[in-house]
C-alpha cells in the first residue's frame, strides 16, 4: 500500500473531522507538533521539529486537580483529565523511540501515571521514516534505525514522491481504515536513509559507570552555562516538579517540567543542595541519559536526535562526550 | 585571521607555562563545519586547540565570573567580551587584577549554517575591544550595518493592538529555559528572582501571563546595563525578539536622559536606572 504524497493534505483533512492530527509544522519561525487545520504550514520536509513531540504526552504544564471550600463549609477535590483522541503524525523513528523510553519512565515499575496513561491510550502514532537525516544525527549509533520505528502504530516508508504504508499494530491496522480512499495498491521503492555522523557507544554506558569521579566533569561543565535548553528540548527528558497555586479559598495543583541543569532542581529544605555546581548537574544528565537509565530499564536515554547538539548556547556536544568516553581507558 | 589565532595560541601558552594566569578563555573548533565552541584551560598542551575564525559566535566575556575564584584569568576579547567584563568589573563581581585582558579587533561573525553576518553584528558599534592588556593584530572598525533603534521605532509605529499582539505572541514561545538569563553578562544576581521560589515571584508554569512577567522583570532588570551584545536573542531556541526589549528601554533612556551606551570605560557614571536624582525627569508623578 502506498499514499502518495501529493494526497498527504487531503489525508490529514479527513482524519482531522474526527480527532485532534498533530502534524509537524512552522510556527512564528519555531517547528513543532501542531494541530492540523487548514493553512498550517505543515512540514513533513524537516528532519526533526525543534520542539520534541513529548508535550502531547506530558505537557510543560498540566493541571492535576483543584480543590477548595464549598459553600456548605465542607471540601471539594476535582481531577482534571484534559486527555483526548489524537493522532501524532510524522513522528520520526528517533521521537517515536523516546514515546517508548517515557512509557517506561511512567508506565512500568510498579507505578501507572494515569494523567500520562490517559493520553497515551488515546493516542495514535504514525511514523515516518528519514531517507535524509540531517548532520546532527546519530540515532543509528544509539542503536536505532532512520528506516524503522517498532513501536510506531503506522509507518510511512519514505519514497520519491509517495509513502509505503504499513500497519504494524491493531490499533494501527484499524486506523487504516479511514485512509481507504487514499491508499494505492502499487509498489514503490523505499529511499533508505543513513546517518552521517557515526559514533562508537560500545561500552560506554559501562565505563561511564566507572567514571563519576572523572576529571571529564570539571573539564566538560565549565563551558555549560546551566540552561535548560538541552533538557526543554530534549525529547525523553521526563523530570517534573509539582506545585501549586492558591487564591481565596480554591486552588490548582500542577506540574511541569523541570530541568536537572537548574540549581533549584535540588535544592532541599534548609538551602543544602547535593548538586551545588554546574559540575555536579552536567554529570547528573549525561549519566542519566548514558548510564543511570541503562542501568535500571536496560535502554539508553538518548535517541541520537540531535536536537541539544543543534540548541546549545554554547555547543556542549554530547556525540563528543560519547566519543571521548568511548576512546577513553575509564 | 589564521595570524591572529597563531598569536593566540602562542600568547596563551606563555601565559599559562609562566604561571601568569591560571586560565586561559577562548574558542575551539566544534565537530561541525564552521562550528566552534568556548575553549576554555588551565593545560599549556591545549592552547593548540583555540581557533580564531568568522565562526567564533560565543560572547566569552560571562565566563571570569566562574573562573577568577581560582585565580587570575586570560581571555581573548573582541568589542563584545570587553564590555561584558566592564559589565562584571562595574558591577563589582570580578577584581581587574584577576582578569588579563587580550584585545581583538572583530569584523563580525557568521551563522554557521547560512554564513550570513549574525543579527547582533550587524547591529554592533563597537567590534573592537574597550578596554584590554594587549592587543592582537590591528582594530577592524567595523561600522554597524543596522541603525540601533529602527526595530524600536518601527515597533512604536505600530498600533497599540499590535505591538501587544507582538509581544503576546512572542512570549507564547518562550519555553523558560533561562539561556538568555544564563548567558547574559548583566544576569550576575547572586540569586535571580525566578529562583527565589518561597517568595513566589514567579510560578512554574508555562503561560504567556508567566512567560511575559519574566522577560518584562529581566529587561528591567538589565536594560539599563545591557552590553548589547545581542547573545540572548542569540541563544534563544525559540527566536524571541529580547534585543527589542533591552533597546526600547535603552531608547527610553536615551530620550529621557539624554544619549547613553552602557559599559564603554571604567570611569563611567553608575548606569541610569541604578541611580536617582532629585531633578530626574518623573512625568509620571
Amino acid at each position: 500500500m502506498i499514499i502518495k504524497k501529493d494526497r498527504m493534505g487531503a489525508l490529514l483533512g479527513t482524519l482531522a473531522q474526527h480527532k485532534t492530527v498533530f502534524v509537524p509544522a512552522l510556527i512564528d519561525g519555531v517547528s513543532k507538533f501542531a494541530p492540523y487545520r487548514e493553512g498550517l504550514d505543515v512540514r513533513f520536509d524537516l528532519h526533526n521539529t525543534k520542539l520534541p513531540p513529548k508535550d502531547l504526552l506530558f505537557p510543560q504544564t498540566q493541571k492535576m486537580y483543584r480543590y477548595g471550600e464549598t459553600a456548605e463549609g465542607g471540601h471539594y477535590v476535582e481531577q482534571f483529565d484534559e486527555s483526548s483522541e489524537r493522532v501524532l503524525f510524522g513522528v520520526r523513528p528517533c521521537d517515536m523511540r523516546s514515546i517508548n523510553l517515557l512509557d517506561d519512565v511512567f508506565l512500568t515499575k510498579g507505578f501507572v501515571d494515569e494523567f500520562y496513561e490517559a493520553q497515551r491510550k488515546k493516542l495514535l502514532t504514525v511514523c515516518i521514516t528519514c531517507a535524509a537525516p540531517a548532520e546532527t544525527c546519530f540515532c543509528e549509533s544509539m542503536g536505532l534505525s532512520p528506516n524503522e520505528a517498532p513501536d510506531a502504530d503506522i509507518l510511512l516508508k519514505s519514497c520519491e514522491d509517495c509513502y509505503k504504508v504499513t500497519a504494524q499494530t491493531q490499533k494501527g491496522e484499524a486506523a487504516l481504515a479511514d485512509w481507504r480512499d487514499f491508499l494505492e495498491d502499487t509498489q514503490a521503492q523505499v529511499l533508505p536513509g543513513k546517518t552521517s555522523l557515526r559514533l562508537n557507544f560500545e561500552g560506554v554506558p559501562q565505563k561511564l559507570s566507572r567514571m563519576y569521579e572523572d576529571p571529564i566533569w570539571d573539564e566538560i561543565s565549565t563551558k555549560c552555562l546551566n540552561c535548560g535548553t538541552c533538557t526543554f528540548v530534549c525529547p525523553t527528558c521526563y523530570c517534573f516538579d509539582i506545585s501549586q497555586e492558591n487564591k481565596m479559598k480554591e486552588g490548582v495543583r500542577f506540574r511541569c517540567w523541570d530541568s536537572c541543569m537548574f540549581s533549584e532542581y535540588t535544592a532541599m529544605a534548609g538551602w543544602h543542595n547535593p548538586r551545588p555546581t554546574k559540575k555536579e548537574r552536567v554529570r547528573n544528565r549525561f549519566m542519566h541519559k548514558l548510564c543511570f537509565f541503562e542501568e535500571r530499564y536496560g535502554k539508553t536515554l538518548c535517541v541520537g536526535c540531535g536536537r541539544c547538539v543543534e540548541c546549545c548556547p554554547v555547543a556542549l556536544d554530547i556525540t563528543r562526550l560519547i566519543d571521548d568516553i568511548g576512546a577513553s581507558d575509564a | 585571521m589564521s595570524d591572529i589565532q597563531e598569536a593566540m595560541r602562542s600568547r596563551a601558552k606563555e601565559l599559562l607555562e609562566s604561571g601568569e594566569v591560571n586560565a586561559v578563555i577562548g574558542w575551539e573548533a566544534g565537530r561541525f563545519e564552521n562550528q566552534t565552541t568556548p575553549l576554555i584551560t588551565s593545560q599549556a598542551a591545549k592552547t593548540q586547540r583555540l581557533v580564531f575564525n568568522e565562526y567564533c559566535v560565543n560572547n566569552l566575556g560571562k565566563y571570569p565570573r566562574d573562573l577568577t575564584a581560582k585565580g587570575k584569568v586570560a581571555i581573548f576579547a573582541r568589542g563584545c567580551e570587553s564590555r561584558a567584563i566592564i559589565r562584571l568589573l562595574s558591577d563589582e563581581v570580578i577584581k581587574r587584577e584577576n582578569v588579563y585582558i587580550i584585545g581583538i579587533g572583530c569584523p563580525g561573525m557568521r551563522d554557521r549554517t547560512t554564513g550570513e553576518l549574525l543579527k547582533k553584528c550587524a547591529e554592533c558599534r563597537h567590534g573592537d575591544p574597550v578596554i584590554y592588556d594587549e592587543m592582537l593584530g590591528e582594530p577592524q572598525a567595523k561600522p554597524a550595518t543596522q541603525e540601533r533603534f529602527a526595530e524600536i521605532q518601527k515597533i512604536e509605529a505600530l498600533p497599540r493592538a499590535e505591538r501587544e499582539a507582538y509581544f503576546t505572541n512572542a512570549f507564547s514561545k518562550c519555553i523558560r529555559c533561562y539561556a538568555c538569563r544564563n548567558v547574559c553578562p548583566c544576569c550576575t544576581c547572586r540569586q535571580c528572582f525566578v529562583d527565589q521560589r518561597r517568595e513566589g515571584w514567579l510560578g512554574k508554569q508555562n503561560n504567556i501571563a508567566e512567560n511575559r512577567f519574566y522577560g518584562l522583570t529581566r529587561v528591567m532588570h538589565v536594560g539599563d546595563r545591557c552590553i548589547e551584545c545581542g547573545e540572548c536573542e542569540r541563544v534563544c531556541p525559540m527566536d524571541l525578539p529580547l534585543m527589542s526589549l533591552n533597546r526600547k528601554v535603552i531608547y527610553d533612556i536615551n530620550n529621557l536622559f539624554g544619549e547613553y551606551e552602557t559599559a564603554l570605560s571604567l570611569d563611567e557614571p553608575p548606569s541610569a536606572l541604578t541611580t536617582y536624582k532629585v531633578d530626574d525627569v518623573e512625568e509620571f508623578m
